[in-house]
């Protein structure tokens, strides 16, 4: 078993990061989403420069404005936020099947075991690092640590444009050096218990025994901060109990309303999302697809079938069977996504079939493609040849 | 248009009529429900399309006529009102007015001219044959809940129906599960190709079938007309290629066991309480007993012997709860066979003494 390893990647300051790219007059200024001064409402974001007139998030806007009365105000781009988003996120999918998106602006990797493929786990970071620049010209802060928890406190620290290593070994000693308000989860009323208590830093919390914690914050809260203290995984954001899902999403350059382009595009994620399945050694039955029309309207479909789909092929033909559910075949198209509900991972399901397992002889074929593909060998389905542009020569060599 | 009818008669009718109505289709003239009058007779359509439905009932007519209207409006003031005669009247060319006589009720529903209703399907007379409904529901029985409902497979989305040698042979299939019956009766079959029966169509028959009497049957390329005495329904037939099924039904099974079907039945009821997701349960057969078994859980494990007649060796077979509970839910006799050979091929379940249906699983596999 490999030593488990995550990443977090957190967008440093992300609306107001996007607001600055988008217009360079900003940089350098106070950037302030969220509300319009004025009127009703929070601070959704803010730039560094922001932050140092004292500005956070879920400020009432009114404070902000007098704390910072020359600071650019914006609105929440929502949409734009998310398409900027989803790049960023399809960036990261490129280092791992395993991504875990916690919000628009934040994600888990699980890098566990993808040394001998990628190489060495910081490297990869740094790779993302890079790409994420090149192609959004945002940055980005990213921990690395053996547990998710570490992960997010470490890409917390070194903020803003960060890299922060915790190697196995070192978690106690990394939380060690941690002032107690950066432990994520203790709040503010948990703080000013703890600092009532005479406990202002982490190693004094550590004096405390599970037991006496109880007594003040209850079972519960006692088992998180006696662990999380220690730089003990809490458990907050483990998955693997539960189900959980794949999918993808394209976002086109420009709306498209021609049926062919949209199923392939539909196929191609089908089958990334397939592979990360069979990555995860997972099994589903429920296909789920997502479309967004030119206007904004958007439709999510699920349907959950009687066995668990063996196939790119099959995700395929059930995602797009949904997609004509909702769509006329004329309006134009923003974007479209596929994907996988309720995965759980164990083996494929043990009922046997009467006939001959056409579904078996996919799920093989697929999973012989996948391992070619994992090696470094171009293989790939006929239909998802572009006719023109680069891959289009054919292939004559093994 | 004008005419009088019972309440209760009307209501009826109109009631299979929104059955067939698909209610997730977006708004259309085949929301409606075509109304005619003529002849002393009131004759009324739905379709979807895919099913046809008509009726006719008689009725007192005043003026003849037709028109269209909501049906699932329709359907509500019917139900809204209390038994009795109601008069209905076409009101200028887009008002349909139901008023129950002695009543001080008036209801004026838009109406849609009949003409852009859509005809209905009719077979040639010559193509009809006989048929018992008490035979034609038995089949539809033993077959139509092993349906696929996987739209990927839409080949095993209906009930395979067949002429075997004068023999009416109805089979389903979702690829896992199958179940057969063959029935001969007295009358002359046409000779057709196998086709595929949707569902829906053949549990409106059930639905519609009084079992006394015979109800005719036709079977065209690409529908199927089954006509009671005053009701006509007929269905679009699933294009595609059924599978060979014949080829899976097993020939020779080595072993045999006999039990009480109600006693299998309970006792599986019993265990599948704790049987999770996978619906896997194990039957462990030895020497007159069966130990019904289900997996150890989070939630526990359940496990219950019952006795029955079996010798053989000790054998495990895993199956999906549900493909055994379904056919002994249908199965008629009050003792059951099981066929098997060995844990990974098919298994058979019969009703004993034989008839003319039988049940195969595909089992699960152990671990």
């Amino acid at each position: 078993m490999s030593v488990p390893v995550f990443l977090h990647v957190d967008m440093d300051a992300f609306y107001a990061s996007v607001e600055q790219r988008d217009n360079p007059e900003y940089i350098g200024r106070p950037v302030i989403v969220g509300a319009q001064p004025g009127h009703r409402g929070v601070v959704s974001a803010c730039s560094y420069e922001a932050r140092e007139y004292g500005i956070h998030s879920a400020m009432p806007i009114s404070q902000a404005h007098r704390l910072c009365p020359n600071g650019v105000f914006l609105p929440v781009r929502m949409r734009w936020y998310q398409e900027v988003s989803s790049t960023i996120m399809s960036i990261l999918t490129r280092h791992t099947p395993d991504l875990q998106q916690m919000s628009v602006d934040e994600a888990f990797l699980n890098m566990t075991g993808t040394e001998r493929l990628l190489g060495p786990v910081v490297e990869t970071a740094r790779k993302i690092k890079e790409e994420v620049l090149r192609e959004t010209s945002l940055t980005i802060s990213v921990g690395v640590a053996p547990s998710k928890y570490l992960a997010k406190l470490a890409s917390e620290r070194d903020k803003p444009d960060g890299l922060c290593v915790v190697e196995p070994g070192d978690e106690s000693a990394f939380v060690a050096g941690l002032p107690l308000k950066a432990l994520w989860g203790i709040g503010k009323r948990t703080l000013s218990h703890l600092n009532a208590l005479g406990v202002t830093t982490i190693a004094q919390l550590r004096e405390y025994s599970k037991g006496d914690l109880a007594a003040h914050f209850g079972s519960a809260a006692s088992g998180y901060l006696h662990a999380v203290c220690r730089g003990e995984d809490p458990g907050l954001y483990s998955d693997h109990a539960h189900s959980h899902s794949i999918s993808g999403e394209r976002t086109f350059e420009s709306d498209v309303k021609n049926t062919p382009a949209l199923e392939r595009t539909l196929l191609e994620i089908a089958e990334s999302c397939m592979h990360r399945l069979m990555e995860e050694q997972a099994r589903s039955r429920t296909v789920t697809l997502k479309l967004r029309l030119a206007d904004f309207t958007t439709f999510t479909q699920r349907k959950t079938v009687d066995h668990d789909i063996a196939a790119a092929e099959e995700l395929f033909a059930v995602a797009k069977e949904l997609m004509y559910r909702k769509w006329d075949r004329s309006t134009p198209v923003r974007l479209i996504g596929c994907g996988l509900g309720n995965v759980e991972s164990g083996a494929p399901e043990a009922q046997q079939d009467l006939f001959d397992d056409r579904a078996d002889r996919q799920r093989r074929a697929e999973a012989a493609v996948f391992s070619l593909r994992k090696r470094g060998m171009k293989v790939g389905r006929a239909r998802l040849l572009k006719r023109n542009g680069p891959g289009s020569e054919r292939r004559r060599d093994p | 248009m004008k005419f009088t009818c019972e309440r209760d008669v009307i209501l009826k009718e109109i009631t299979i009529a929104q059955e067939i109505i698909s209610s997730r289709n977006a708004l259309s003239i085949l929301s409606n429900v075509l109304i005619h009058a003529e002849n002393k007779e009131l004759t009324i359509r739905a379709t979807d399309l895919k099913v046809g439905f008509e009726t006719t009932i008689p009725v007192d007519v005043a003026a003849e006529g037709s028109t269209t209207v909501y049906c699932d409006k329709f359907l509500g003031i019917l139900r809204s009102l209390p038994s009795g005669d109601v008069e209905f009247e076409q009101e200028d060319s887009n008002r349909f007015v139901i008023r129950p006589l002695f009543k001080k009720i008036d209801f004026r529903l838009k109406s849609i001219a009949s003409d852009k209703f859509p005809e209905l399907q009719l077979a040639p007379v010559e193509s009809f044959f006989e048929f018992p409904q008490a035979d034609l529901i038995d089949m539809i029985g033993q077959t139509v809940f092993a349906v696929s409902d996987d739209e990927t497979r839409y080949f095993m989305n209906g009930v395979y129906l067949e002429n075997i040698e004068g023999q009416l042979v109805m089979v389903a299939t979702d690829g896992r599960r199958l179940s057969y019956i063959g029935r001969s009766v007295e009358t002359q079959l046409p000779d057709f190709a196998g086709v595929i029966v949707p569902p829906k169509i053949l549990n409106l028959i059930r639905k519609l079938a009084s079992g006394e009497g015979t109800v005719r049957l036709a079977v065209a390329e690409k529908s199927i007309f089954v006509h009671f005495d005053n009701q006509r329904v007929s269905s679009a037939l699933i294009e595609g290629q059924f599978p060979n099924y014949q080829r899976v039904i097993p020939e020779n099974q080595e072993y045999h066991l006999l039990v009480k079907r109600d006693e299998l039945q309970e006792a599986l009821k019993r265990v599948s309480l704790l049987v999770e997701k996978s619906r896997r349960i194990y039957l462990t057969v030895k020497e007159d007993a069966i130990t019904l078994r289900s997996d150890e859980s989070e939630i526990g494990q359940a496990t219950e012997e019952i006795s029955c007649e079996y010798q053989g060796p000790e054998m495990t077979l895993a199956m999906n709860y549900t493909y055994l509970a379904e056919p002994l839910r249908v199965v008629e006799s009050e003792n059951i066979t099981m066929h098997f050979t060995e844990s990974n091929k098919a298994i058979t379940i019969n009703p004993e003494p034989e008839t003319d249906y039988f049940h195969i699983v595909m089992p699960m596999q152990l671990d």
